[in-house]
């Protein structure tokens, strides 16, 4: 008996043991970075380590779809373009694989040639040489049906395109052969042909979609997975991807421009627990993280003045508004088009019932900036001025409506006065006596629920009541897409900086289309007008429907070579989706980060991609 | 026995093949898609890819090609949402940690489990017995990430001793704590009480008046007959310590298997959530096995039939 029960201890001992012997395996590879935090006497760092995010779906950068993804993949590779600071700090889009961004030669048929020349002596990490065709590959395969990556559509401004996915009826390819119009003429040359000038072409150019990848190292699909198989061509190559754990670049003695890199070698750290970062962060570990725990923010601002930082991303968030949900009180005569233009009504009145500034500064708590149009903050208009300071047609404030604090009471009585030719009015309790409950659905998330509360609470004032249903993140998604529901929570960020990533979204076949415009009863009202002669066309629209009006007016804007007349016909398709109310704008979203303040050369740009490479000691 | 272990790996093999069964048409049926995202990919991209991964087959064909890729090949198919790996790959990395994680948590609480319930039932009403149950019953109150959230701050972030992040071996051992206090706690408990219970038999009265040493009746005749409720309880215990705590990993950024659970789901990561079931319920199939072999061991009297 007693030899048994020793055993079993003496066995368990053992396993102990065993166990705690494998822990001191792995060190070495873990850098902590008190030193890295602690001012170093030199001016260069050995390293630097920071979270951007917990492990990337795809280091592909065809396949990359999220902002994390992007800033990894930007220091890996290489494109034709590529963001970076001027000597004044500013950013812009200068060449990188290319001699020069050139500009593009009009053809007869509309159609823009531009072509490109590569610098001498580009190299793979692995030391082959980098050519024209890799280009051409990598934007064949990027932008083809066989991939089908998320952001495939950025080449859809290049001519062929739309050819290469279009299908027939039973879903089939039309074309099963068509390709980009893109060619290497030679080793250093590539043409490509847009179907239509872009503003943003040469931003595209330093888009993660646009990097080159080599055709021999992508054919099996999990290259992308290993640094063993990983080759790519930019500042940084990967030495070491702990899945889950860290990603190690090191720096790329192979990359054209080696030289002016100055950071070493840069851990990424998987993570996406906000306090976590936040304590890595805070003992020195951690360098540079992307989140902070919601409930931290305010103390964090007074903490830390100079490393919590908050910066500008083009994005808006906003509750989208199913248009096929009834409105109208119970006993209505209203139908058709009628019954839409007073549903617009008081959407747009019920949007005046909510005060942004409360949601910014009580509720989202990190600097966001309060949202009455839907093109987000960031985006440049036709004069290098801002997108939605030019949206709506009040001088005395930005945007469709005014959010400033002072407006907060007219904006409730004119939401009243609104409401009342279509709702019961007791003027005894101030409250609509018969208008419909409404639902609001959200995906689970503290900030996400915190609004819709305030949502509920804003609307209650006037006894309408909204009932909270909450989600989670792809049921959701699924539902909101399906058009099942009456107002959703709902956000956008831009690609590129053009406000057109803001509009196509809304046509009727769109999939991001979550406001159902064009679709079941919507489909049918005829009830939006267009006047594009001003702008050189001759289209004119009175009363058309959806589908007449506002896809035509995306087609128009996106064939329009005449910058001015472009920008002009997408302030028009913004008002006429502001008229119809199913967007409430609630804020501009911001990016927040943490910086160590002994950190110098950093920067990130508008979509949220952080530079490290040129990162020094302060 | 033989013929014993023999029907109880059918009906193991039985009950994952159920597992199996519900896990996959319950998560076909749940609203969503691995395809989806904020920014919506359009319906010929979601269909090239739905063909790409055999989804767009009616649900009881993907079911039988599923099930015998598994039976002939062991192949767990790949991952829908990180492109390129194997779900086999995904889990085997993260197994590895949680394994070494939950390994080393499991047996430290069983160890100091034992000896903290047999001290304080041989101590029963004495000051060392109500400390270590005022302790435990805390351990055995507080949510682990509570207990993580708290030794994260005080070791990690104000003492500055141990780092925040559970990627390297130094890293572990908050994580370790954290995991071990509830079980070790549990596990003094459960000691304590069945100790009491066989303190008081017949059989180690009259041990002590043949004049037996305190120690030798513990360690020589109670502690083994009151293991009954411990083993009961580790096996599981150890099952699902081993499969990694989501919460725990989170705190800690430990590249374990547990967010898999979760993100899988949330991801309709089909070939995923069907991998870490399977992981998941043959662990406990087998535990529970290993649990009901060793009441054998511990006591031969007990009839496994």
């Amino acid at each position: 008996m007693k030899k048994i029960v020793s055993l079993l201890l003496a066995l368990t001992m053992v396993f102990c043991l065993a166990a705690c012997g494998e822990e001191p395996a792995p060190s070495g590879t873990n850098t902590p970075g008190a030193e890295g935090s602690e001012a170093p006497t030199s001016t260069t760092l050995d390293s630097m380590s920071v979270c951007l995010a917990s492990e990337p779906d795809s280091l592909d950068p065809a396949l990359n779809s999220t902002v994390d993804g992007a800033t990894m993949v930007s220091h890996l590779f290489s494109g034709l373009a590529k963001w970076a600071q001027d000597e004044n700090g500013n950013l812009v889009i200068a060449p990188e694989c290319a001699e020069e961004l050139v500009e593009g030669v009009v053809n007869e048929d509309g159609t823009i040639t531009y072509t490109y020349t590569l610098k001498d002596g580009l190299k793979w990490s692995d030391g082959e040489p980098l050519t024209a065709q890799d280009f051409v590959f990598s934007w064949q395969r990027a932008a083809s049906p066989e991939l089908s990556a998320d952001y495939c559509y950025m080449f859809e401004v290049v001519d062929g395109y739309a050819e290469m996915w279009e299908t027939d009826a039973d879903g089939n390819y039309v074309n099963p052969d068509a390709q980009l119009n893109v060619q290497a003429t030679d080793d250093k040359t590539i043409v490509v042909t847009l179907a239509n000038a872009v503003a943003y072409w040469n931003e595209l150019l330093a888009f993660p979609t646009y990097f080159p990848v080599r055709e021999d190292v992508v054919g099996d699909e999990a290259w992308a997975t290993d640094a063993d198989t990983y080759v790519c061509n930019g500042p940084y190559t990967m030495t070491a991807w702990e899945h889950d754990s860290v990603i190690t670049l090191t720096k790329n003695e192979n990359y054209f421009d080696a030289d002016s890199i100055l950071l070493p070698e840069l851990k990424c750290y998987l993570s996406d627990d906000a306090n976590n970062m936040l304590t890595n962060f805070e003992n020195g570990t951690w360098q540079l993280i992307d989140d902070v725990p919601t409930n931290e923010i305010k103390a964090l601002e007074t903490e830390y003045p100079d490393e919590y930082i908050v910066t500008g991303q083009i994005g808006t968030y906003y509750a989208s508004w199913n248009i096929n949900a009834s409105l109208l009180p119970e006993g209505s005569t209203l139908t058709g088009a009628e019954a839409e233009a007073a549903e617009s009504e008081i959407r747009n009145a019920l949007s005046l019932l909510l005060d942004r500034n409360y949601i910014c500064e009580d509720i989202a708590q990190a600097g966001q900036v309060p949202a009455s149009s839907f093109v987000a903050m960031g985006m440049t208009d036709a004069d290098g001025s801002e997108f939605y300071q030019n949206a709506g047609d009040s001088d005395d404030y930005y945007g469709y409506y005014d959010t400033s604090a002072e407006a907060t009471t007219s904006n409730f009585e004119q939401a009243v006065e609104t409401l009342k030719k279509y709702y019961d009015y007791d003027e005894a309790t101030g409250m609509f006596t018969n208008a419909p409950t409404m639902t609001y659905l959200y995906n689970t998330g503290e900030a996400h629920q915190a609004i819709g509360e305030y949502i509920q609470s804003a609307f209650a004032v006037v006894g309408i009541t909204v009932n909270l249903e909450n989600q989670e993140w792809n049921t959701f998604l699924n539902t909101r897409k399906e058009g099942n529901y009456t107002i959703a929570r709902n956000g956008w960020l831009a690609d590129y900086n053009d406000p057109i990533s803001f509009l196509d979204m809304w046509t009727t076949i769109s999939g991001n289309n979550d406001c159902q415009f064009g679709k079941g009863d919507h489909a049918a009202d005829a009830m939006y007008s267009i006047d594009l002669t001003p702008y050189g066309y001759d289209i004119v629209v009175e009363n058309g429907t959806w589908a007449e009006t506002y896809d035509v007016l995306i087609s128009t804007i996106k064939s329009c070579t005449d910058n001015e007349a472009r920008y002009g016909m997408m302030h028009l398709a913004e008002d006429i989706l502001m008229s119809t109310g199913c967007i409430t704008p609630l804020y501009f979203y911001t990016d927040i980060y943490m910086l160590d303040s002994g950190i110098n050369g950093f920067y990130c740009n508008p979509l949220g991609y952080k530079y490290f490479m040129y990162c020094t000691a302060a | 026995m033989l013929w014993y272990i023999f029907k109880r790996i059918v009906l193991a093999l039985a009950t994952i093949w159920l597992v199996i069964t519900v896990t996959f048409f319950i998560s076909r049926a749940v609203p969503g898609g691995p395809f989806l995202g904020e920014k919506a990919i359009t319906e010929a991209a979601q269909a090239q890819l739905e063909a790409k991964y055999g989804l767009d087959k009616p649900v009881m064909e993907q079911y039988v090609t599923y099930l015998s890729d598994i039976v002939t090949e062991f192949d767990f198919g790949p991952s829908l949402k990180q492109r390129g790996r194997d779900v086999v790959d995904i889990i085997s990395d993260g197994l590895k940690v949680s394994v070494k994680l939950g390994v080393t948590a499991a047996v430290g609480a069983l160890i100091l489990g034992v000896i903290f319930g047999s001290i304080a039932a041989l101590r029963r009403n004495k000051l060392v017995d109500k400390i270590i149950m005022v302790v435990t019953t805390a351990f055995v109150s507080m949510p682990s990430f509570i207990m993580g959230s708290l030794l994260l701050v005080v070791f990690s972030s104000i003492l500055g001793w141990l780092p925040a992040n559970g990627t390297t071996a130094e890293g572990l051992i908050l994580p370790i704590i954290t995991l071990s206090l509830y079980p070790m706690a549990y596990i003094t408990r459960l000691t304590r009480s069945s100790m009491l219970d066989v303190l008081g038999q017949d059989y180690i009265r009259t041990a002590r008046a043949k004049g037996v040493s305190g120690w030798r009746i513990i360690f020589g005749h109670a502690l083994k007959n009151s293991l009954i409720p411990v083993i009961t309880y580790f096996g599981p215990m150890l099952a699902y310590i081993v499969t990694g705590s989501l919460v725990v990993e989170r705190i800690f950024a430990v590249p374990g298997i547990g967010r898999s659970f979760v993100s899988s789901i949330t991801d309709r990561d089909y070939p995923m959530i069907m991998g870490t079931t399977i992981v998941l319920a043959t662990l406990i199939v087998v535990m529970n096995l290993v649990s009901d072999l060793l009441y054998k061991v511990v006591d031969p009297r007990i009839n496994l039939e």
